[in-house]
């Protein structure tokens, strides 16, 4: 009887030690996907504080221009989308006449952001999701600065992990990679608004 | 003699051999049915039970070509709609490919699913790694000008993820409202599955890593994808069913890899749709391919 009692007891301890260790997997793995940027150095803080300038800067010239675009509803036509996209596009080039190729992406941000991918995309477990981002069918994207993504080209799936640790950004702009290259891009508009070459370790 | 006997049977069990490697994919548990290229239809044959008061809906995936197969898949859920009457769609991304002009919402949406349209049945869409951003405000996708939302119907929450782009404040949003859920099932739609066996794609593995820890902790009950161009119904996993329906539009034949382990169930010789009903605590479904031949069908009860 006593023996059956041992027994039991130490089946119920070996039970909660299993779901307690994964609950705690399970924790710890959703922590890390919610985890604030890794800043690394006041220098690493800097650079992110000046991207972030640089952002809002684009955010009020973006809020102006937006302005003269047509208004869009939640309950738009296809025509109606059409014709916010093309006018947005078209206010967002024209206000950027002279955008060049790292205005966002300057020396100490892309820095940071090429040691953050080369963390990111280590190890066995990553190169499965490296395969999958050079896999994407980007034909007829030019990565080009102020000029639209192609719309028919696919879009990279932007890894949660990744997104977590890189400079955060407001709804209107998006990360995208097309091969090595990390792209900034305008989400309503698609407008390249900066992009980083080779970025991808 | 002998050794030519000797031969031509080797050479035999070759060619059998590589003839049985190419084949494609049969649907798990022997029940192989439609051929891909068979365009004559089979006698509609429903599973469902059809109760009063039930939660009602369909779901399709990866639909946008354009193609005339895509339209003979809504051709046939129309069909279905006569014998269950379907209040609502949801649609698993790439609702559009290769293009977002006015003329690309007609052919690739509105043309081939009419039908439904005139008969005031709802779309939910959610976004694929070939949609743009502006998909969200189109009427007809009823995505409330977000990329990712949720909407209730019945005892069922339905949330809609763009797993395209799952930044950090949109796992802060689905924990927060998963947080203060208060329907009885959880169905999650999103593009890209976390487990699947097609060779393509497979499973999303860092995608997973961030959403399965939270569906575990809020006890989300189904989980519904496209992206690969193959049915599958996976095994539960940690108690979760999930399914890979994204050949609505688009189909890889024999991409399914039987090998995995994963599956419970799987098709990748045609396009297919699915049906859905929930009436209390039990989820009813069936799968249907072009052609109007039940590929999987059964039952999921909530504990």
């Amino acid at each position: 009887m006593m023996k059956k009692k041992r027994y039991v007891f130490l089946w119920l301890l070996v039970c909660t030690l299993i779901w307690g260790s994964s609950v705690a997997l399970a924790q710890k793995t959703q922590n890390a996907a919610l985890a604030e940027p890794v800043v690394v150095s006041p220098a690493d803080k800097a650079a992110i504080e000046s991207f972030e300038k640089q952002v809002k800067g684009y955010i009020a010239l973006r809020n102006k221009v937006r302005e003269n675009a047509p208004k869009l509803s939640k309950e738009s036509t296809p025509e109606q989308i059409h014709a916010y996209r093309t006018a947005l596009e078209l206010s967002l080039r024209n206000a950027r006449p002279n955008a060049k190729r790292g205005e966002f992406f300057q020396p100490t941000t892309a820095d940071f952001i090429r040691r953050t991918l080369k963390t990111e995309f280590q190890g066995k477990d990553r190169q499965e999701l490296r395969e999958q981002i050079f896999e994407t069918e980007t034909q007829g994207v030019v990565v080009r600065v102020n000029y639209p993504y192609a719309q028919s080209a696919e879009l990279s799936e932007m890894p949660a992990t990744l997104l977590a640790k890189l400079p955060q950004l407001p709804k209107e702009l998006r990360y995208r990679f097309v091969g090595r290259n990390m792209l900034l891009v305008d989400r309503e508009s698609d407008v390249i608004i900066d992009f980083m070459p080779d970025a991808l370790p | 003699m002998r050794r030519t006997h000797i031969h031509h049977f080797l050479f035999a069990f070759l060619i059998s051999a590589i003839v049985f490697i190419a084949a494609p994919a049969q649907t798990q548990n022997g029940n192989s049915t439609a051929a891909a290229k068979s365009h004559a239809s089979a006698p509609l044959k429903l599973t469902l039970p059809m109760k009063d008061g039930s939660v009602k809906f369909a779901v399709i995936g990866d639909t946008g070509s354009g193609t005339e197969q895509q339209r003979e898949v809504g051709d046939m859920m129309i069909k279905y709609h006569s014998l269950f009457p379907f209040e609502f769609v949801l649609m698993m991304g790439d609702n559009l490919y290769g293009g977002e002009a006015p003329a690309d919402f007609e052919k690739k949406f509105s043309a081939p699913y009419k039908a439904l349209l005139d008969q005031k049945v709802k779309f939910y869409a959610t976004l694929g790694n070939h949609d743009q951003a502006l998909q969200v405000n189109y009427t007809n996708f009823n995505m409330d000008g977000k990329e990712y939302y949720k909407f209730k119907k019945g005892n069922i929450a339905f949330y809609s993820l763009n797993s395209n782009y799952m930044e950090t404040k949109q796992v802060k949003w689905l924990e927060d409202e998963l947080g203060r859920e208060t329907a009885e099932w959880k169905v999650m739609f999103f593009h890209h599955p976390p487990y699947s066996s097609a060779k393509k794609h497979g499973s999303d593995g860092q995608l997973r890593e961030v959403v399965e820890p939270i569906f575990l902790k809020y006890g989300v009950n189904v989980v519904l994808s496209g992206h690969d161009h193959v049915y599958e119904r996976i095994k539960p996993q940690k108690g979760i069913y999930y399914f890979v329906s994204g050949a609505g539009g688009k189909l890889r034949t024999g991409d399914i890899d039987g090998r995995s382990g994963l599956t419970e169930k799987s098709y990748d010789r045609d396009m297919h749709f699915m049906l859905f009903e929930v009436a209390g605590n039990e989820m009813y479904f069936q799968a249907i391919s072009r052609t109007g031949e039940t590929i999987d069908s059964g039952v999921i009860t909530r504990k």
